[in-house]
């Protein structure tokens, strides 16, 4: 963005009700918080020390101090409170509140206040042209789940794996959880078999915080493949959802050329039968083959 | 780039903010520290920097003092509309807030997002760690169009962009996220349609005039016929302990020594169809026929290339 005047006077005015709830904070966490260089912070800084209300004279000046990357105010004159919240952060917040309404839908007293807030910020002026459209994702672990991140604990949980078809219990070091595509996934460290995981929340059967003891198991990195794919064009959006696999892709007439690198080939033939016949597989054609395969034995049992 | 002008323009801003009564130009003038100069050079410094203040969203307020003399105008910032209060939220909802606004600050609108968690640790002070250990929404949208979007939609201006090989002009009417991904509601030659923000295959670019918006249009009424489609149900066979994921949702009853029976509800039937194909030879649909015959239909068209 560009720095104009009004904008970096804007800013400046915004460091001072942030320093002054986060007293002693240090110029470095600044510049990242503002998304700015130390350079340009310890500016407005020098600047606004200069700022202050009518009159001029020390009692009317803001007040700070900052010494060897460590910043306070003693006096923010009027800027004690930050400033009101903005279109597009009304906006986020509001969308984020109805995600966060979703996901606690089965408890009761968190839910009753999530949604007063929400009528709160709408009432502050968030869009009702802008929504985030449920699908109905909650999880009666999410709570633990959090404070397992959070204390730096150990996971023990019963998965249903949706690629191997089997409930494992496993014991994992939490990283953190992301909603991608609609599903709320877990992302963690699976400490028997030493690698990450990715755990669809809605999938975890019974979940607790134990604690464990590390130990070094003898299993081997995974070895990733590269495998070419010919995506229709309806159903491009496969392509859209599995972006992060992805490598390269080239448009072609009716399609896509998708060249994929992965690991686990079992996600792979479960995902192209399932989309069958939109994804099909140029290379390897053993791959191919094996996918083939299974189509053939799913439509024997409709003939039998 | 002047810090003399920021300078102006923090102080400007300050006064008008800690004054109880409107002030005119003579005492911003005579008190505000920064404006110099013939009686039209500041006049024309503080005409400019009260329309760049206001650009950046600040309300400056103006009233007449002396009905009289039209030149006698005062100027205030009313703190309200400027600050936010004290006690606006509870300490429980600052943490909620946090979490709300700290879903998205993975994503396309992280901009907004870091912006907004800002103010509220300006209210908040540090908050408890466990509110940033709570989801956050990932996605591969592209924050310059949202942006603009957002924007057309307040500001009721047409879009214009290339999808499905067409180039579009549309009225935008609103915007929702379902399952990940951003749609765009618009009205495109008189009919309301939604299209997938990341299917759009060139620039969003914004036009400059405006236009009417559609009388009676709802988002969530829209929504909720989107969403309201018929409910059909699948009668299936599963494989005896297999399809676990199936069967942690879904109640079976014992249909003989190999199979069980389940039934599933569902109303997109391409969606279904991933769901069951998915797990291969461990299922088989029995009803209704229509899905049957798409499963057979598709894994011919598959089988035979």
């Amino acid at each position: 963005m560009v720095d104009n005047a009004a904008i970096r006077a804007l800013r400046t005015m915004d460091l001072i009700p942030y320093i002054l709830e986060n007293p002693g904070v240090s110029i470095s966490s600044l510049a990242t918080r503002f998304s700015v260089t130390q350079k340009q912070i310890e500016n407005d800084l020098q600047l606004i020390f200069m700022c202050g209300l009518p009159g001029y004279t020390p009692y009317e000046l803001i007040d700070i101090v900052f010494e060897d990357g460590i910043v306070s105010v003693i006096d923010p004159q009027v800027l004690d409170k930050p400033r009101r919240f903005n279109k597009n952060e009304l906006i986020v917040i509001a969308l984020g509140l109805q995600i966060l309404i979703e996901i606690n839908k089965s408890h009761p007293t968190q839910l009753e206040k999530l949604q007063s807030l929400s009528r709160k910020i709408s009432k502050l002026g968030s869009s009702n042209s802008i929504m985030f459209n449920a699908v109905g994702t909650q999880s009666a672990y999410l709570d633990l789940i959090a404070k397992a991140i959070s204390e730096r604990k150990k996971l023990s949980i019963k998965y249903n794996s949706l690629v191997k078809d089997k409930k494992t219990c496993r014991i994992v070091d939490p990283q953190r959880t992301y909603f991608l595509n609609g599903n709320l996934y877990l992302s963690a460290f699976d400490l028997e078999v030493r690698s990450d995981r990715v755990f669809k929340v809605d999938l975890i059967e019974d979940c607790e915080i134990v604690d464990f003891e590390e130990y070094v198991s003898s299993q081997k990195p995974e070895k990733t493949f590269e495998v070419i794919l010919d995506v229709r064009k309806h159903h491009r959006s496969f392509i859209e959802r599995n972006s992060s696999v992805i490598s390269a892709s080239k448009e072609l007439d009716d399609g896509f050329e998708v060249h994929i690198q992965i690991s686990n080939l079992e996600w792979l033939k479960r995902s192209i039968l399932s989309n069958a016949p939109g994804i099909s597989i140029s290379s390897p054609s053993q791959l191919a083959n094996e996918v083939l395969e299974s189509a053939k034995s799913v439509l024997a049992l409709y003939r039998a | 780039m002047s810090s003399q002008k920021t300078e102006r323009l923090i102080n400007l801003t300050l006064a008008l903010l800690a004054t109880k009564r409107y002030l005119t130009k003579s005492e911003i003038f005579k008190s505000v520290t920064g404006y110099s100069g013939s009686p039209e050079t500041m006049e024309r410094m503080f005409e400019r920097d009260k329309d760049e203040l206001r650009s950046m969203g600040v309300e400056i307020e103006v009233k007449g003092l002396e009905p009289l003399f039209e030149d006698d105008q005062g100027y205030l910032i009313r703190s309200e509309t400027f600050q936010l209060s004290e006690n606006e939220f509870a300490s429980d909802e600052l943490l909620y807030l946090t979490m709300a606004a700290n879903l998205w600050h993975d994503s396309a609108l992280s901009n907004d997002s870091n912006a907004a968690l800002l103010k509220i640790q300006s209210l908040s002070g540090p908050i408890e760690i466990n509110a940033f250990n709570s989801p956050v929404v990932r996605d591969n949208e592209n924050s310059h169009m949202l942006a603009t979007a957002f924007e057309a939609i307040e500001k009721c201006k047409k879009l214009t962009f290339k999808y499905n090989g067409n180039h579009r002009i549309v009225e935008p009417l609103g915007m929702f996220m379902s399952s990940g991904f951003w749609y765009l509601v618009a009205k495109d030659d008189k009919i309301v349609k939604s299209f997938k923000l990341v299917r759009i295959e060139s620039k969003i670019e914004m036009d400059a005039g405006t236009f009417q918006k559609m009388e009676g249009f709802e988002l969530s009424s829209y929504l909720k016929r989107y969403s309201e489609e018929e409910i059909m149900q699948a009668e299936i066979l599963v494989r005896k302990e297999q399809a676990y994921s199936l069967r942690s949702k879904y109640l079976v009853t014992e249909y003989d020594s190999e199979w069980d029976l389940m039934l599933i509800p569902f109303s997109y039937e391409p969606e279904m169809i991933e769901t069951l194909l998915w797990h291969g030879q461990n299922i088989i649909v029995r009803n209704p026929q229509s899905l049957r015959n798409s499963i057979v239909t598709r894994l011919e068209e598959f089988i035979n290339g």
